[in-house]
């Protein structure tokens, strides 16, 4: 096996570098996914029938309660590579863990948002407006919910082993999912809250 | 410790705070749609590319061309489902 000591660990093979490319691919595919809920969504925000419009629904303080929850998380992701990338364990484990725990705090919000809407009697079923937002917030508040289970995962796993060339390549591309779900939620954060209160 | 905290994270982390902050003024101060949305789109772009060259790293590796031309081509699909079916459903032509 060919290895490239000059690079950072997670790249060093050219299996792991085909990987980060290949996770690279997906996230192109990601990118378009979320623009096919985006597309439904702005088709449909004021279709909203006898069901309330995004005004009446919308609360400013758990969305940026939120969008606080995620950068940071997605800030601490940053550092918790960085750590990996000096060797170092320990802030490294301290750093991915906040950042689950912030993705479980973004969900948890998240879930007493949509708990919130549905007492209002604002279900998937009133309106094509809701419809439409459901789906757009499901999609990604299931893809951070994946991603806590990945991360669980990934956590225990590097507990154990620490940093090889295999557990470094997957906590490398566990961090770019993350971002990544950090740069949806921005997306939903400006166009979808901030648009609709507007 | 500080070498836990590598600058560049915490510039890009103070800074996607910062975007946000001025994005949430379309809510508070009484804009204009377009003006409003313009700020919403510089903003989300800046902050895309906080989290696209800060965090993610795209520029380090070796097939750096690959994953430009990657994103840049997802995107541009992107762009082109969303404002076209803003085209075809919403707006029309005349």
């Amino acid at each position: 096996m060919k290895i490239d000591h000059s690079l950072p660990l997670e790249y060093q093979t050219e299996e792991n570098s085909n990987r980060v490319l290949g996770f690279w691919l997906f996230l192109g595919a990601e990118i378009v996914l979320f623009s096919t809920l985006f597309a439904v969504y702005f088709t449909l925000w004021n279709r909203t029938g006898s069901g309330p419009d995004g005004r009446e629904i919308f609360e400013l303080a758990p969305v940026l309660a939120e969008t606080f929850l995620l950068l940071t998380s997605s800030f601490t992701c940053g550092l918790a590579v960085h750590s990996m990338r000096l060797g170092l364990k320990k802030p490294f484990m301290v750093f991915f863990l906040i950042t689950l725990v912030l993705g479980l705090a973004f969900l948890g919000v998240e879930i007493f948002e949509f708990v919130t809407y549905v007492g209002e009697g604002a279900t998937m079923q009133t309106s094509a407006f809701l419809s439409s937002l459901f789906v757009l917030l499901g999609t990604h508040g299931a893809h951070v919910a994946l991603g806590l289970l990945w991360g669980g995962g990934l956590a225990i796993q590097i507990a154990r082993e620490g940093f090889n060339h295999g557990t470094a390549n997957k906590a490398f591309i566990f961090s770019l999912y993350w971002h990544f779900l950090d740069v949806v939620w921005i997306f939903i954060f400006s166009f979808v809250y901030l648009k609709g209160l507007m | 410790m500080k070498q836990l905290f590598p600058i560049k994270h915490v510039m890009g982390y103070v800074f996607s705070l910062i975007l946000s902050v001025v994005a949430l003024a379309v809510v508070f101060w009484d804009l204009s749609f377009v003006m409003g949305m313009t700020i919403l789109l510089a903003c989300a772009a800046i902050q895309m590319s906080v989290q696209l060259f800060m965090f993610m790293h795209i520029g380090e590796n070796g097939t750096k061309g690959a994953l430009y031309t990657n994103i840049a081509y997802a995107l541009f699909v992107g762009l082109v489902t969303v404002f076209g079916t803003l085209f075809t459903m919403i707006w029309g032509y005349r």
